[in-house]
């Protein structure tokens, strides 16, 4: 049970900008499909739902108590995993999809990042540990590697490449040295002709390519990077206005529910929509960073790291996506993108950040 | 709880906390240039693109003005026509499969089966909502038929749009010219300026002229699109502004009156009907003729060129385009100048044996037995050539020229009508600019019969032959009456009459004795005599080619028969009715046109006085008969 005690110290701000950014989401996903109208608007607006009661759930239960088990929530959802590989629905030519159960359907992989940062929360939690020692990296490593080997066969790129900063930000966190890192991002540099060249396939590199330079190819790859510019800069200061949005609601841009709501939003709201939602998104992550700090025991502080690392990079890929200037990955902006299990997960994963801040003075 | 290093624990902590959320907040910060460019600096460039490509443009077509006659009747006007098209994402089928339909769509419309379906497979590739066009200018009976029958064929739709109609077919066509979509190259043309490909605009006639006012205003319709180029949602619409609507001179009854006169012959030609007091055109046709309709709808290739290469030259307006010797016409020119300059008084006698010898040549009348003597009265009653070569060998070239200009023959006359060409009047100056040679003497002598390097049109010996029934009063032909912008109809502003050359009494009247004598005593015009009207009239008959030249042409089956003239005015006091008939290899002016002006004369009188208007048919011989 929740505890009354507890409520003063939860974090309304923190959930007041949560609810508004998933509005303005709801706002564009319902503006996109105001030509056609579909399911997709009341499907996001269950998903909201969902995600709030969801992200209730998750106050309830002591974050500790999620960390100790945190190993059986790793397991389990790497089954779960292992299932979808083998009898997930398919869906575009990918197997990501469990069977759908009452008209929604669940992604088992957009919840593969709280349960990575669950279980290295836990892993790092114990104050003997660090990410000092080459052994424990390699152990933190390998939870890493278990989800993210099986992601990206379904395949599913974007959803695995949003793992690494979960892992990332909580082995730093963890004292990961900061000459290894400057190794890693030296190796990575050096390697990346290499990646380029052998490591992606022919398409992954045209993506490159055409996010450097749409206009190589303006009809094809370099298609959706150059609408989005135009959705983007045809909005202005202050944007056409709600529901009048031309490249989203009439095609021009593809996943304009999804992948590019917010091209959709910007177009919409102008600039001055730009700054406010921007500002929101960093409101989001800079709280959720002094909930860390706040946080009474170091699995907390890997907890809320972990989840508000992901969260941060999957807006600011996206965003940038947004405005044409990154290849096109299906990475969602998580609360405003089209997609019920991303909400759900996105909820979930502050549901947790929520209750580590809340419990900062418990026993 | 406090375990050693947990302090320096904390603060390691701490400071890397700090630095992931200065990274985010430097990400942001980089994440609001990046929009602010987009957003601000580049906006108006996007926001082009946004717009051209989601808003699409219809023409909604302007009906083009109606003509109509100086008694309302209307001569040309617009029709909407039909075009019946199939659209494959209205098939019930789910592979939009049309087959079945171009079937049943075959048999009721009696369309090829075959080759409508080809033209589906040519346009299989093409977006499934856009209309495949199978049958354009589509009969009632076709659009009813699919109309009937819609619910079997669900797919086929019927779009209509405006098109020229020309009711009275041929009749007239030169005069009202035809429509076309503009052609690549007249985009230039100042009267055509800012208007977009695909363009029905006039190419000839009335329509041509006139294009400005009869256009009207295309409208349009804005429609939002979606990227498959499908419609998604009306954004505006400007209707289309009607084009002015315009009245002629013309005089339907005269007009068709002139027209079967000339059709009853057979001949190629052309006649004119005008009033001679103000210019007013009130009957003109041109024959062979052709009809403006295959124009308005999408003229196919081979009649095009049919059209242009016919050896009859029908789409030639021979009354403003066509250029002819004006043969015996041209002596009533002669007569005022030899007059009018003093060089001789009316009852200057010449005696006519035949021929004349002048210059060292001999000159042959067309009555080989000759006239005998005669004044200047009948030597214009009988067209007597020997007389005014005579009279040609005492006048100047240069004279002849001053006359012919005062009586309207030099230059254009004017017309609101394209393409009219120059006549070639000649003089000293006009030979040493055209050959570089002097003018000789001796050259005169054929001009005085309307011979030699004389070539005029017939509108302007109209204009002349009115001058003669003014007493030198100079109109500008014109068509156009009156023009209705919606407002009202506002008569257009024409070239006022103009007192050019006020003929003296004594130099007027002996010549108009003559054209009296021509037609109602015993001339050469008698078959254009109206009982109980005093027409006045003079017939020509042009030698086409030179005598030798003639037997060899004939040899090879070409028409040499020479041209038939006749110009003519009614009545005598107060003049009403003034005009030209040009009756190509009709031969005798006398037999050729004179008959056409009678009926049209006739017709115009009876009209005037109430009575039944005359009717016209041709015995076995070719002889037309009025009755």
């Amino acid at each position: 049970m929740i505890e009354r005690r507890l409520l003063p110290h939860l974090d309304w701000l923190l959930v007041g900008a949560l609810l508004a950014l998933t509005a303005l989401g709801l706002a564009t996903i319902y503006s996109v499909f105001r030509a056609n109208p579909g399911t997709q608007f009341w499907t996001q607006a269950y998903a909201v739902g969902l995600g709030v009661v969801a992200l209730v759930v998750c106050l309830f239960v002591d974050y500790r108590a999620l960390a100790e088990r945190s190993l059986f929530l790793y397991g389990g959802l790497l089954l779960t995993l292992l299932y979808v590989a083998f009898f997930g629905v398919v869906h575009q030519g990918a197997r990501r999809w469990l069977p759908s159960i009452g008209g929604f359907s669940l992604q088992p992989s957009e919840f593969a990042r709280i349960a990575l940062a669950l279980v290295l929360a836990m892993y790092f939690g114990e104050s003997r540990r660090s990410a000092r020692s080459t052994g424990e990296l390699l152990v933190a490593a390998a939870f890493l590697a278990g989800l993210f080997v099986l992601i990206i066969r379904q395949p599913d790129l974007g959803t695995a490449i949003t793992l690494v900063p979960v892992f990332l930000g909580i082995v730093f966190l963890a004292g990961l040295p900061m000459r290894w890192l400057g190794v890693a991002l030296v190796a990575l540099v050096l390697s990346s002709p290499i990646i380029f060249w052998y490591g992606l396939r022919d398409y992954q590199r045209q993506r490159i390519v055409t996010a450097i330079d749409p206009w190589q190819d303006p009809l094809h790859t370099g298609y959706q990077q150059i609408q989005a510019k135009v959705t983007v800069g045809s909005g202005g200061l202050f944007g056409k206005g709600f529901e009048s949005s031309t490249q989203g609601t009439y095609q021009f841009l593809p996943a304009a529910h999804n992948d590019f709501v917010f091209s959709v939003f910007a177009e919409e709201h102008g600039f001055v929509g730009v700054l406010g939602a921007l500002g929101l998104y960093l409101f989001v992550i800079v709280r959720s960073f002094e909930a860390a700090k706040l946080a009474k025991d170091r699995v907390g502080a890997f907890l809320v790291t972990g989840i508000v690392s992901g969260f941060g990079f999957q807006v600011l890929y996206n965003i940038t996506m947004s405005a044409g200037l990154a290849p096109v990955k299906g990475i969602t902006l998580p609360l405003m993108s089209y997609g019920g299990s991303s909400l759900v997960a996105t909820l979930v994963g502050f549901g947790l950040i929520l209750n580590v801040r809340m419990r900062r003075f418990t026993n | 709880m406090t375990t050693p290093g947990a302090y320096e624990n904390r603060r390691l902590l701490h400071t890397r906390l700090n630095v992931l959320r200065v990274g985010a907040t430097i990400g942001v910060g980089i994440l609001v240039v990046v929009f602010w460019v987009l957003q601000i600096v580049e906006h108006a460039r996007y926001y082009d693109i946004a717009e051209n490509q989601h808003v699409r443009t219809i023409a909604l077509r302007a009906p083009r003005g109606v003509l109509f006659d100086r008694e309302g009747r209307v001569l040309v006007e617009n029709q909407y026509s039909f075009t019946i098209s199939v659209v494959r994402e209205l098939s019930p089928n789910p592979d939009h499969n049309v087959d079945e339909t171009l079937h049943r769509l075959a048999l009721v419309t009696g369309i090829d089966e075959a080759r409508a379906r080809d033209e589906v497979k040519r346009h299989k590739r093409e977006a499934l909502f856009r209309p495949i066009p199978l049958i354009s200018h589509a009969t009632m009976a076709q659009v009813s038929a699919v109309l009937a029958r819609k619910l079997e064929m669900q797919e086929v739709v019927v779009q209509q749009e405006p098109a020229r109609v020309y009711p009275l077919g041929g009749l007239g066509a030169h005069l009202f010219g035809y429509v076309g979509e503009i052609q690549d190259a007249e985009i230039d043309r100042p009267d055509f300026a800012g208007l977009p490909a695909g363009s029905v605009v006039g190419q000839s006639g009335v329509e041509r002229t006139y294009n400005g006012l009869l256009m009207g205003q295309d409208g349009r319709r804005e429609v939002a699109v979606n990227s498959a180029g499908r419609e998604i949602s009306e954004m505006g619409e400007e209707d289309p502004v009607d084009g002015n609507r315009l009245q002629l001179t013309i005089d339907y009854d005269l007009q068709r009156a002139v027209d079967d006169a000339f059709k009853s012959k057979n001949f190629a030609g052309g006649a004119m009907l005008m009033d001679p007091n103000t210019g007013d055109v009130l009957a003109m046709t041109s024959q062979p003729e052709f009809d403006p309709n295959d124009f308005a709808t999408g003229v196919d290739r081979s009649k095009w060129l049919a059209l242009l290469n016919d050896p009859m030259r029908p789409l030639q307006d021979r009354l403003l385009q066509g250029r002819f010797s004006p043969g015996s016409t041209f002596k009533i020119v002669m007569a005022l100048a030899a007059l009018d300059a003093g060089i001789i008084t009316p009852d200057f006698k010449v005696t006519c044996n035949g021929s004349i010898d002048l210059y060292n040549h001999i000159y042959h009348c067309d009555r080989k037995e000759g006239h005998g003597t005669l004044d200047l009265r009948h030597a214009l009653e009988q067209s007597c050539d020997v007389y005014f070569y005579q009279l040609a060998s005492m006048i100047k070239i240069d004279t002849i020229r001053d006359y012919a200009e005062k009586m309207g023959l030099v230059g254009k006359t004017g017309i609101d009508l394209p393409n009219e060409v120059e006549n070639i009047i000649p003089s000293t100056e006009w030979k040493l600019r055209a050959k570089g040679e002097k003018w000789y003497a001796g050259e005169t002598i054929s001009v005085g019969i309307g011979q030699g390097p004389v070539e005029v049109t017939p509108v302007s010996l109209a204009v002349m032959i009115s001058e003669v029934a003014t007493g030198g009063n100079r109109i500008t032909p014109h068509v156009v009456k009156a023009v209705d912008d919606g407002q009202g109809w506002v008569p257009t502003t024409v070239t006022p009459p103009k007192m050019i050359f006020p003929i003296r009494p004594d130099v007027l009247e002996p010549v108009r004795d003559g054209l009296w004598m021509a037609v109602n005593a015993e001339g050469t015009g008698v078959a254009a005599r109206v009982a109980g009207h005093d027409v006045m009239g003079k017939t020509g008959t042009a030698q086409v080619i030179s005598i030798q030249g003639a037997k060899i042409a004939a040899k090879a089956g070409m028409n040499v028969h020479d041209n038939s003239w006749f110009v003519f005015y009614a009545p005598r006091e107060h003049p009403e009715i003034a005009g030209v008939v040009f009756a190509e290899h009709a031969d005798w002016g006398a037999t050729g046109a004179a008959p056409i002006a009678r009926f049209a004369l006739e017709t115009y009188f009876a009209k005037k006085e109430g009575r039944p208007r005359p009717a016209l048919s041709v015995t076995a011989d070719g002889a037309m008969v009025v009755r």
